[in-house]
């Protein structure tokens, strides 16, 4: 459903991303992994629009996303949570629930889809009008994931959704993930966690120095020699 | 003495209600934009020649002409983003540097000013005021058109609240300001945002210009000094903190009604940046504003 072909982007005129392919079909969850600087986030932000491409194609569903403003970008079913401090801070929980249907016209749409939202995560509905910015750091990745569950997207974009939290959260997160992948929903997620997200990602692309540096399933990866090295630690095995 | 004190009380809140008017338009588009407009004060005066033209020129009800001169500089507010922002920020990225649109917001003060002064000529027009007659407490008479003054402005900056607060294009606004990449993220096109802003906040201006008319007359350079008072609000208030630029301009205009009791009258422009001096150093983010 999403296709990235030989994009190379970057901030300004330096290139950080050099021809990278990757690819997420329907209901998959793709882990993206790679040292420190390798271009992980600014893949993501590339897909969604927030940087153009210097070269290169991105589609989903057959469309061509290069070139299109964030905003036209998830309207297209697409849903983005940033690593850190993606949500209104400012404004209630419910509020930030409302903003995530700005896209759609029908404000009954909104609420019923809120509704939905409340049903599933019902901590949100007993705080929906604390200000989010007072959640704790587990809670507000959780509110930026449910945000974007208002337009049903069908592939939700997610930056390090591990960054920060505690193990106990961390599960929590990847519990909420893997529900919401279950009930179809595609998942591309850049990861620093790298044993966290191969227990959970159907297949795991490495990136290093904005380079592709592997492609494969969790398990061929943790099978390389070579990649467990580097990217699971020496006592890896 | 007290009900000399009350007096001034009315004119400072009658004078708030335009500095509110104008200062809270100034600081939506810097919360939102991070821009600060030199040129708002222009769109004041736009609004009052706007009443003018409606009132004197064409014969229209004062009704009519307090409906069009809003009206009119919103329109213009429209083309603001589109033909002057947009085209630098396209040209420097989105982290174009600050100063640069300081000095496009004062070039367009300039060139707005002069085409006023050319068009119009530089002369003190009167307007008749909108409302006749007026309110006759005991201790003193309050024009009708102050009234006017005081119940516009009330209105227009409560509906300029309920909006932010409620309507989903202020909802959005207001996430604009809070966290653009996350507001890109849910949807919300920025240049449209950015768009409406600051044709809302010049609406706004209109309007205070349109009610002002009848009292300061109408020239091109009318809302230079208010566009510099209101910095010093702004400050005063916190930057980019709206119910902080309605409070300070409460205060400033009170001060300066009441200040007329003790010091000499032309000491009154000194009050705002006195304020505002002070208050950048014992406080430097406003009485509203966070720590930076």
């Amino acid at each position: 459903m999403l296709s990235v072909q030989g994009v190379s982007a970057g901030y300004g005129r330096l290139e950080i991303l050099h021809k990278v392919a990757l690819d997420v079909a329907p209901g998959e969850i793709v882990g993206i992994i790679g040292p420190n600087g390798a271009g992980k986030s600014t893949l993501l932000k590339t897909i969604f629009g927030y940087l153009p491409p210097f070269e290169g194609t991105v589609t989903f569903e057959n469309q061509t996303l290069q070139g299109r403003s964030p905003d036209q970008v998830m309207r297209r079913g697409i849903g983005y949570v940033a690593q850190a401090g993606g949500i209104f801070a400012d404004m209630s929980v419910h509020e930030n629930l409302v903003l995530g249907g700005y896209s759609l016209k029908s404000a009954r749409a909104v609420n019923a889809a809120i509704e939905k939202i409340y049903a599933q995560f019902p901590r949100f509905r007993d705080r929906s009008r604390q200000r989010a910015g007072s959640l704790s750091g587990g809670e507000q990745r959780a509110l930026a994931v449910a945000r974007t569950l208002v337009i049903s997207p069908r592939l939700i974009i997610l930056d390090e959704p591990s960054a920060a939290l505690s193990p106990r959260l961390i599960e929590e997160i990847y519990g909420t993930l893997a529900d919401l992948n279950r009930s179809g929903i595609a998942l591309l997620i850049v990861e620093q966690n790298v044993r966290r997200i191969l227990d959970s990602a159907h297949r795991v692309v490495v990136l290093d120095m904005g380079r592709n540096a592997f492609a494969g399933s969790s398990d061929e990866l943790r099978r390389s020699d070579r990649i467990r090295r580097l990217y699971l630690g020496e006592d890896a095995g | 003495m007290f009900e000399e004190i009350l007096e001034f009380l009315i004119l400072g809140l009658v004078l708030g209600g335009i500095y509110a008017m104008f200062a809270v338009g100034l600081t939506l588009i810097f919360g939102v934009l991070d821009i600060v407009n030199v040129a708002h004060g222009e769109f004041l005066a736009i609004g009052g020649y706007a009443l003018y033209i409606a009132m004197v020129v064409l014969g229209l009800p004062a009704a009519v002409g307090l409906v069009v001169a809003p009206v009119a500089v919103f329109v213009l507010g429209l083309a603001v983003y589109p033909l002057l922002f947009a085209p630098l920020q396209k040209r420097l990225g989105r982290r174009a540097p600050g100063p640069l649109f300081l000095v496009l917001t004062l070039g367009l003060s300039a060139l707005l000013q002069n085409s006023l002064l050319a068009i119009a000529g530089g002369e003190f027009l009167s307007v008749p005021p909108a409302v006749k007659g007026g309110l006759d407490l005991s201790f003193t008479y309050i024009s009708g058109q102050r009234l006017l003054i005081l119940a516009v402005a009330g209105a227009s900056l409560g509906l300029l609240f309920l909006f932010l607060r409620f309507h989903r294009q202020g909802m959005a606004i207001r996430a604009v300001a809070q966290n653009p990449a996350a507001a890109q993220s849910v949807g919300i096109p920025l240049g449209r945002i950015f768009t409406l802003t600051i044709a809302l906040a010049c609406g706004l201006a209109g309007l205070a210009g349109a009610l002002i008319a009848p009292l300061f007359s109408v020239y091109p350079a009318v809302g230079f000094t208010l566009t510099i008072k209101a910095f010093a609000i702004t400050i005063l208030g916190g930057m980019g903190n709206l119910l902080g630029a309605l409070v300070a301009s409460l205060i400033i205009a009170t001060l300066e009604a009441l200040s007329v009791i003790v010091i000499p009258s032309e000491w009154q422009n000194a009050i705002a940046f006195g304020t505002m001096i002070l208050v950048l150093l014992v406080r430097p983010q406003g009485l509203f504003g966070k720590k930076p």
